[in-house]
């Protein structure tokens, strides 16, 4: 029966761990879907791709580039071939975020007000004040139930063991959930049938979740408070997730310039005068979002929004000032603060982080550079990074250079040979490296993770890269009931 | 409902009725350039659609393509699109997701490679075609899934308020063609052929019974009750869809709007037009756009939070 199916030409790399082959052939969470595509022809296969790309573009799901002056419109890649994670396993993911979030959550909170944990010296003073996330003017503020971190993403790896590491946590403006549920709405086209067999969690539930969460943020005693999604407009690279999220829940896609702030209160502009708005889930980033207090030259926010938050007369999702918690350097010290706040181990490792800081490690690093991963602390979207193990000695001294410059902005990590998945590339499987990221949100009534989350992909073979900027896909997520 | 939206929504619809009634043009002028009418010109059509003149007679594909696909033409029906389905993006949320869709569609058919080589080598009346029925598409797809409600009528006041400028556009076009003499009997293709551009072939002769004559089609295109493309009826709706908004205003917006559109209603209607002059069919047209132009000025102080 090993003729020219298509699992028989699968490779996997060495000191890889592949999630759909062990030594001992295909694991048994896998099987149900090898069990469904091995039989198709290649035919068949490349007529499932090109359906999903005609999907993908006549759906207008892209995001845009911007080169001479024109947009151009791409559609973020996209790999039929859905990543499987065993019920066991997104027990374990789910544990783990939650815990994290839970302390980060409370840091938040205490660098803001008491700051206990720097009093008693688990995190150095000058490391807090130094970060650019940092915000003064949000000392002393009161947020709606305490609650800075309404929407995470936190990214997840697998190293050669197949164990689940930490590897960013985004609480700023995490983007990417709009791409787990049209994937979702795509993948099950492209494989009839196949999701009630294997047992797939549904991921539909996100937008209601978040609307629930969001309306229950609303200070005014009203029984249909108004909720709305702050863009920074057409023009930015996620506009079409910002839409999305809108359209799924029934909540007005504003722009800055469409709020006005008047005796500490925000109001719409609308075809029949001024509406009061209550609860701003906002995808501007900190500095744009009130030229009053923040940046002066844009006008993507409001002006006076951030007065009328902290008289606590408008909610702002996520909170103002979250940069400080997932600040790069400051990831090192999570597990510090499980312990701290939580007094519980943490159930999800983090990777072993060098702040460039500390001169001792540092030279450890520099002694190492071709096995280390550099990141700037405060960057993301797989810029200001460089991986030894692909860089050149060029490239290598520009950072030396750089680091020895500003050591704060600059941390190290050793290369994880992130896990892979089987992707379906130029008419073959072909074995590419993922990472993972849930979503988690955070309401009154505790902590929702929707069962799937954004698969990304590094396309380009032997590429740990996943970033779309940078040659990065997507895939569809499949958390089993097994 | 926010005034960026409503204003959004207003230039989508007035931007697809812009593309559907250029293409309509272009095509049935193609088609009598290439048949019946002598010393057919493109100038009076390149002088509503475009900034240039400089094109050498006989050379038709050359002028279709600067109107319908010459990004540097900025009254160009790809721009048109392209403007029409930027609107639509950033009010996604408040048009169906069949209407996002379907202007989406229409965006890469015109950016189709196919489509560009089939106008300037194969048979350009056949990507003209196909253009058409993806804009019937786009009508149908709003008709079967919008919401009555305040967007509708934005965006039906765009349509309308564009038709009639288009209609009144069409008909001065075509008496810059005849010279503004409409009593002379080689104007009859020409008439025939301005019918065909605003889809009221049929109905004229169903009415008159092929009988082709200079005053009844113009009357038709003035005052027909129920052709889609006349002015009245352009104008009624107009003021139907306004009254729609009346809850939604503030009371002094609404009378001033009522007032201009009234005022532009009876113009229309009580005003005697000999169509043996044709200059003087030329100023009347004129008034009537003005009037449009103010109704729109209205909507931008009102609507759309212009001051």
């Amino acid at each position: 029966m090993e003729e020219a199916s298509l699992i028989s030409g699968y490779r996997v790399e060495s000191k890889v761990w592949d999630e759909m082959f062990d030594h001992q052939g295909i694991r048994p969470l896998y099987q149900k879907m090898v069990n469904a595509i091995n039989r198709l022809s290649a035919e068949e296969m490349n007529h499932k791709d090109d359906l999903a790309k005609k999907l993908f573009m006549s759906q207008g799901v892209t995001f845009t580039v911007y080169s001479s002056g024109e947009g151009i419109e791409k559609i973020f890649p996209f790999d039929i071939i859905p990543r499987l994670i065993g019920a066991a396993e997104w027990k374990h993911i789910e544990t783990g975020i939650k815990q994290r979030l839970k302390a980060l959550n409370i840091f938040l909170h205490d660098i803001y007000h008491d700051q206990f944990i720097v009093r008693d010296g688990l995190i150095p003073v000058q490391l807090i004040y130094s970060c650019p996330g940092f915000i003064r003017a949000m000392v002393g503020v009161k947020v709606p139930h305490q609650i800075y971190t309404h929407i995470s993403g936190i990214d997840l790896i697998r190293d050669q063991d197949g164990q689940f590491f930490v590897l960013e946590d985004n609480l700023r403006t995490p983007s990417g959930v709009s791409y787990m549920i049209e994937n979702r709405s795509i993948t099950y086209r492209i494989f009839p049938d196949l999701l009630p067999r294997i047992g797939v969690r549904p991921v539909k539930d996100y937008p209601d979740l978040l609307l629930n969460n969001l309306l229950s943020l609303s200070n005014r005693q009203t029984s249909a408070p108004t909720v709305v999604l702050l863009t920074p407009g057409i023009f930015n690279s996620a506009y079409f997730e910002h839409t999305t999220l809108a359209r799924l829940m029934g909540i007005e896609l504003v722009e800055g310039k469409d709020l006005v702030a008047d005796g500490n209160k925000i109001y719409m502009k609308t075809i029949n005068g001024l509406k009061q708005v209550d609860v701003i889930y906002r995808r501007v980033d900190d500095e744009f979002i009130d030229p009053l207090v923040f940046r002066r030259d844009s006008l993507l926010g409001v002006p006076g929004l951030y007065s009328a938050y902290r008289a606590g007369q408008v909610a702002v999702v996520n909170a103002i000032g979250n940069g400080v918690a997932d600040d790069k350097a400051i990831y090192s010290y999570v597990p510090e603060m499980i312990r701290y706040y939580l007094n519980e181990e943490p159930v999800l490792k983090n990777v072993p982080t060098y702040p460039m800081e500390n001169p001792e490690l540092r030279a450890m690093v520099f002694n190492d550079l071709s096995r280390m991963v550099i990141k700037k602390t405060n960057e993301s979207g797989g810029y200001g990074m460089l991986i030894g193990s692909s860089a050149t000695e060029k490239q290598m001294a520009e950072f030396r250079r750089a680091i020895e410059q500003d050591p704060r902005s600059f941390i190290a990590q050793p290369i994880i040979n992130l896990s892979s998945v089987p992707c379906y590339i130029q008419g073959k499987l072909q074995a590419r490296r993922v990472d993972l990221r849930p979503y988690a949100l955070y309401g009154p009534h505790g902590i929702d993770i929707v069962p799937g989350g954004l698969t990304r992909v590094a396309l380009k073979e032997g590429s740990l890269v996943v970033n779309s900027s940078q040659g990065g896909g997507s895939k569809d997520t499949w958390v089993c009931n097994e | 409902m926010l005034s960026r939206v409503a204003e959004s929504i207003f230039w989508m619809a007035r931007y697809m009725e812009r593309t559907n009634g250029t293409l309509r043009l272009v095509r049935t002028s193609y088609i009598s350039s290439q048949d019946e009418i002598h010393d057919f010109t493109w100038a009076p059509i390149l002088q509503h659609y475009s900034d240039r003149s400089d094109f050498p007679p006989g050379d038709s594909k050359q002028v279709i393509e600067h109107l319908l696909l010459d990004k540097e033409n900025a009254s160009s029906v790809i721009n048109n699109i392209t403007r029409a389905r930027e609107n639509a993006r950033a009010v996604q949320d408040h048009i169906t997701k069949e209407v996002w869709q379907c202007l989406n569609d229409f965006y890469h058919l015109i950016r189709n490679e196919r489509i560009h080589a089939q106008i300037l080598r194969g048979d350009a009346i056949s990507a003209m075609d196909a253009l058409i029925e993806n804009g019937w598409l786009y009508h149908g797809v709003l008709d079967t899934t919008l919401a009555r409600g305040n967007g509708f009528a934005f965006l039906s006041l765009g349509k309308f308020i564009e038709r009639a400028i288009l209609s009144a556009n069409n008909l001065s076009i075509k008496l810059a063609e005849l010279d503004y003499h409409l009593d002379r009997p080689l104007e009859i293709p020409a008439l025939r052929y301005l019918l065909y551009s605003l889809s009221g072939y049929e109905l004229y002769l169903k009415t008159h019974r092929g009988n082709l004559n200079a005053d009844l089609v113009i009357q038709q295109i003035l005052y027909h009750n129920h052709f889609p493309h006349s002015l009245l009826y352009c104008l009624v709706r107009i003021g139907r869809y306004l009254e729609r908004l009346q809850p939604e205003s503030l009371p002094e917006v609404y009378k001033n709007l009522d007032f201009l559109t009234g005022k532009l209603m009876n113009h229309l209607k009580y005003t005697p037009v000999d169509i043996r002059k044709g200059k003087e069919l030329g100023r009347f047209l004129d008034h009537i756009r003005s009037g449009l132009y103010e109704i729109t000025e209205a909507m931008n102080k009102n609507y759309f939070g212009h001051f």
